[in-house]
């Protein structure tokens, strides 16, 4: 019983990740690609120390290559289940504090 | 070459035009001289013009060997552009060829690997660690290896490969390799992540996100991760995974879902169980209290039915916060390891970090169900533990120089331990290895352990760890093989030193 009650509760979490839920981004057509690029950054500049450094050291942006951002944030982004527009401002901040 | 030869003829003709000309009109000067009188006008007249056809000639002559001048000067200007141009092709030739039987740099053979991928792209990521352990108990006093690469293929925007090896050098023997995570993730949407293959566990905090040797602050696992794991470190199956933001920046909640082959004990060798033991005739059963679970990868096939787990993470503090980073985690996971007999689990950890401090901890309770008259196969864990970076210190009396290194030190202390009714004598192996010292006091059915550590990080990802473990089991419980008490198992101490490195 207590198994199906855990059940329950996991299919109902998943379920409510599943929903929309984010909060409503600023609106992003409004702004120049490169307002929306400085945004991120910033935004990149604030999470990276405080997200990247919950499981390790924060590793900083000159160790990799652009390329390899791309493929470790990904990696992270499964390891930590980061919300995407968060996993892109830090990839964002990255690249550009190489 | 040949208009060359042309012009050098024409001008050698015309030389010898006025040579075979010159005697006639000298004779022709005596014959007028001579015969002046009878039609000396006519005769004067075509004098006069082989005079200037001679000058035209002349003039002719000049303007050849001018031009025959200029044509060596640019023969030779082109003699020495051809000389120019050979050494400048030669020294490239030779430069090319230096270049080609040069081994080619990581960053050139990454970037012609990742022209011949197109735009598959892949890295290669990973960690190593060399250890010396040292163990009173069991007299271990050794050297051990590791180096555990990750490749990470990126297939799409959406899809990416990831791929572990292990190789460690056992004892006794060679290099032996494993393969503790190959599988595939894949982006649904904003919200959702599939994972497909083999995978760390994603129950708790440790096996998914502690037990790399360069994120591990200690050296060891805590007691309920050790070897008296009380959950399967990897799974083969499918995961539904993601996370979203619920309120302010850095307010972020995630989840997990999984299914896989589900756990597996080891067929422990039962010896004589004898009364007084508490224990049922083990020759009877296949299956023992205090079973230890089976670690590789779980491919069983036996599989009674797919295992089950979720995980649940939250972080309430908003990323502006002055409170630090919380994670408040709860996992669990259930599976059945016989037909019709359940291992069931749950878990909570903590993880907070502000500044220089940084503290986590988990708590683990497993239920499993045994076929009759073998009682109950409870198992508790948990750890605490906390480590402080010195970077910032100010050590009075201390020279200023010395400030740097104290900087990068960070002193840590844990304390973990595990209950269970009972362990197999059968499996207690003292065989150090990469994070394990070897000390048979953590099999006790009641282990405890204090270990304090002291890191100094050269880089984010490269440390040299030290790490005391004073093993404090406490008396209880018997070894299910022999029907044996335990009682009062000895205390033991360990050290191990480690140079780990993050790539
Ligand atoms: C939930 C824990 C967790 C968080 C949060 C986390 N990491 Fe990691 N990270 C890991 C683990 C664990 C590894 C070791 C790789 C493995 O075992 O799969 C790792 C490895 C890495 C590596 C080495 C290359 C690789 O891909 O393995 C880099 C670089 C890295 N992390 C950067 C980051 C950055 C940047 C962030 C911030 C967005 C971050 N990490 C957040 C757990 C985490």
């Amino acid at each position: 019983m207590s198994r199906l009650i855990k059940f329950g509760m996991m299919a109902a979490l998943a379920a409510i990740a599943l929903v929309p839920l984010a909060p409503r981004h600023a609106r992003a057509a409004e702004m120049t690609p490169a307002q929306q690029k400085r945004q991120m950054f910033r935004r990149g500049a604030q999470l990276w120390p405080i997200y990247c450094n919950t499981c390790h050291n924060a590793r900083p942006g000159g160790e990799f290559s652009p390329t390899e951002w791309n493929m470790i944030i990904m990696h992270m982004r499964t390891q930590a289940n980061l919300p995407p527009q968060d996993a892109n401002a830090i990839l964002e901040y990255l690249k550009a504090s190489r | 070459m040949r208009r060359w030869l042309a012009r050098v003829g024409a001008l050698t003709a015309a030389a010898v035009l006025i040579a075979a000309t010159a005697p006639i009109i000298m004779a022709d000067d005596l014959t007028v001289t001579r015969g002046a009188g009878d039609g000396g006008v006519a005769r004067e007249r075509e004098i006069r013009d082989i005079k200037s056809e001679i000058h035209r000639l002349e003039q002719r002559v000049d303007q050849l060997e001018n031009e025959n001048g200029q044509l060596k000067k640019s023969n030779a200007e082109l003699k020495q552009n051809a000389d120019k141009l050979q050494t400048s092709t030669t020294q490239q030739l030779s430069e090319i060829q230096s270049r080609a039987s040069a081994p080619p740099s990581p960053a050139d053979f990454m970037d012609a690997m990742n022209r011949f991928l197109g735009r598959y792209r892949f890295t290669l990521v990973g960690g190593a660690a060399g250890s010396y352990i040292y163990d009173r108990k069991s007299n271990t006093n050794t050297f051990a290896l590791d180096l555990e690469p990750i490749i990470l293929w990126q297939l799409s925007d959406k899809l990416l490969f990831e791929g572990t090896i292990e190789a460690n050098l056992p004892a006794g023997s060679s290099a032996d390799y494993q393969l503790p995570v190959a599988d595939f993730q894949y982006f649904l949407n904003d919200y959702a992540e599939l994972v497909m293959g083999i995978f760390d566990q994603p129950f708790g905090d440790w096996y998914e996100d502690q037990s790399p040797f360069w994120v591990n602050r200690f050296i060891t696992a805590p007691l309920p991760y050790n070897v008296g794991s009380l959950i399967p470190p990897t799974e083969v199956g499918l995961q539904l995974r993601g996370g979203f933001q619920w309120g302010e920046m850095g307010q972020v909640a995630d989840y997990t879902i999984w299914s896989g082959n589900g756990p597996g004990y080891t067929n422990a060798t039962c010896g004589s169980n004898t009364p007084p033991s508490p224990l049922p005739d083990c020759s009877t059963t296949t299956a023992l209290v205090g079973d230890t679970l089976v670690s590789d990868n779980n491919i069983r096939l036996n599989t009674h039915s797919p295992g089950f787990g979720g995980r649940f993470r939250v972080y309430p503090l908003p990323a502006d916060s002055n409170f630090g980073r919380l994670e408040l985690g709860a996992s669990t996971f259930d599976g059945k390891w016989l037909d019709g007999f359940w291992l069931t689990s749950w878990g909570v950890d903590f993880n907070y970090f502000r500044d220089n401090l940084q503290a986590r901890g988990e708590w683990i309770q497993t239920y499993r169900q045994m076929p009759q008259g073998l009682g109950a196969d409870n198992r508790q864990g948990w750890y605490v533990q906390a480590g402080y970076f010195l970077t910032g210190l100010q050590v009075p009396l201390l020279p200023s120089e010395l400030d740097q290194y104290i900087d990068r030190l960070e002193p840590l202390i844990r304390y973990s331990g595990i209950n269970q009714r009972a362990t197999v004598l059968g499996n207690v192996i003292t065989t150090p290895g990469i994070g394990f010292t070897g000390s048979p006091a953590l099999y006790a059915p009641h282990a405890r352990e204090v270990a304090v550590g002291l890191d100094y990080w050269f880089a984010p990802s490269i440390v040299w760890q030290n790490e005391l473990d004073l093993e404090l089991p406490r008396a209880g419980g018997f070894y299910s093989d022999t029907g044996q008490a335990v009682g009062a198992y000895p205390n033991d101490r360990a050290f191990v030193s480690q140079f780990a490195v993050g790539f």
